[in-house]
């Protein structure tokens, strides 16, 4: 106990330190801040109306790994790239494709880092949050509206908020009482519903593959093939087990084992 | 009553009652008002209509209760607001239940019947104690007239037990008019030996064609 407590307060030592050190060079730079007309701030607009780090956050996601969602009428499906980049790497360990509660799951695109804090502290704790109040599960649009809430509280100065935005989009699939949905989100903090979509660095590709392929008739196992079959097209890698996931919300959330994503490859 | 400096509550009387159908639900309550020996109004409502098919009526406290159901019509509200639909029965009785138990070390002075339709249109009640404990039953009386009142709906409407199995539904086999008239029955029965019930006797029934209330005379004395 007693050599890991020395290192450990050495280090919170440090953090306090630096943090300390933080402040008093913001407080500074808020001072001068009148002088500083030129550069925009992180999150007020640009002379000709634009949040850019809004807009470079939407850039970094167009580097992270593909993730594709449809919607069925029997659920919707969710299948995400897991870009294992070396053969070391334990494939279990990446997890792109999320739980939130039993009736939504949600695949992310993006910084994974940034996603994990959104979908921890916003979805599932507002989402939980809600059965604790009402006893019943949160509609998917209001539970999406909670997550989309937390992405514009970006700034600087204040000492509550993150210094940029979140960097990741998310494909939210769920499924309530009137039926299965598919929502799209982004570091602006909007959200759209959709049919299908794809996100990510093949979202260009994937995108233009699912105008052609998707139709309202389709069911959860088609949909499933046209998923896998787009993001082999995207993928630089051949398709195994052990570098996709695939989920469905119909209408509880089941993320696949490596024997049923087996099965929908042998479908390809 | 006490004579402690401290005692912040008071009893302002009346009896609540609820009976689940199996496709409506009868609310009622007395709308006597009282403190001590006196009466303060005949005229006072103690029901609250909290979304189109919940209703909740509450007798102890009038201070507290009147901040109670205030409370919850905001919070339906800010929900309808929010989700975009109206509150069901059952989640309104988890609301309930949590508001009741956020103030588990300085209570609200209020014993709660909360009924209505659940998402389905079966008829439920809810029944709490001051701090939020509750319970989805068939049938249930609260507030000063309930131990003259519980045993006689025991008898006529005493659902199978909840360990039973196969589970058996705790909604009661009646009519929605004879439910009514067990409620005046009973009602009238409580106004005989219970000085805090009396005056007006309000119903409420609510089904799938909506909210119905009635108002019916009791004993003034």
């Amino acid at each position: 106990m007693a050599d890991r407590a020395l290192p450990r307060t050495a280090a919170l030592a440090c953090v306090l330190r630096f943090n300390f050190l933080g402040k008093q060079k913001r407080r500074e730079e808020r001072e001068r801040g009148a002088e500083d007309g030129v550069r925009p701030r992180v999150n007020t607009f640009s002379p000709e109306g634009r949040l850019f780090q809004v807009e470079y956050a939407i850039e970094a996601i167009k580097l992270g790994s593909t993730a594709i969602g449809l919607k069925t009428k029997d659920g919707v499906v969710l299948a995400v790239e897991k870009r294992v980049t070396s053969p070391l790497l334990e494939p279990s360990s990446v997890e792109k494709i999320m739980e939130i509660d039993e009736h939504i799951g949600c695949a992310m695109s993006g910084l994974i880092a940034d996603a994990r804090t959104l979908v921890e502290h916003a979805f599932r704790v507002e989402t939980q949050n809600h059965r604790f109040s009402y006893g019943e599960p949160m509609t998917r649009e209001s539970s999406t509206q909670a997550i989309c809430d937390l992405a514009l509280r970006f700034g600087e100065g204040d000492e509550e908020s993150m210094s940029r935005p979140f960097g990741v989009s998310l494909l939210i699939a769920g499924h309530d009482e009137n039926g299965p949905s598919l929502y799209y989100t982004d570091p602006s903090g909007t959200f759209w519903q959709c049919n299908a979509k794809a996100i990510g660095s093949g979202s260009e590709g994937a995108d233009s593959s699912l105008q052609e392929q998707y139709n309202k008739e389709l069911t959860l196992q088609e949909a499933e093939t046209i998923a896998l079959s787009i993001l082999k097209q995207v993928m630089e890698e051949k398709v195994t087990p052990n570098n996709v996931d695939i989920a469905k919300v119909a209408p509880k959330y089941h993320l696949y084992t490596p024997a049923e994503v087996e099965a929908v490859i042998a479908r390809l | 009553m006490s004579r402690r400096g401290d005692w912040v509550y008071e009893n302002n009387g009346g009896t609540c009652v609820a009976i689940a159908g199996a496709d409506y639900c009868v609310v009622a309550a007395d709308t006597r008002l009282s403190v001590g020996y006196s009466i303060l109004t005949r005229d006072h409502s103690k029901i609250c209509d909290l979304a189109d098919k919940c209703v909740l009526a509450s007798s102890g406290f009038q201070g507290d209760i009147k901040a109670l159901h205030k409370n919850l019509a905001a919070r339906e509200l800010l929900y309808q607001h929010q989700h975009n639909k109206r509150m069901s029965c059952p989640a309104m009785a988890q609301l309930l239940s949590n508001t009741l138990y956020y103030k588990r070390f300085f209570p609200y002075y209020a014993f709660n019947v909360l009924g209505g339709l659940d998402s389905e249109g079966k008829g439920c009640v809810f029944t709490y104690d001051a701090v939020g404990s509750y319970e989805r039953t068939g049938y249930s009386a609260q507030g000063t007239g309930s131990t003259l009142i519980m045993p006689v709906l025991d008898n006529q409407l005493k659902s199978p037990s909840p360990l039973l199995l196969p589970a058996r539904d705790a909604v009661t086999p009646l009519s929605e008019s004879e439910a009514i008239d067990l409620v005046k029955d009973v009602f009238a029965s409580a106004t005989e030996r219970d000085i805090y019930t009396g005056d007006k006797l309000e119903i409420v029934v609510i089904n799938k064609a909506g909210t119905k209330r009635e108002y019916i005379e009791l004993r003034k004395d």
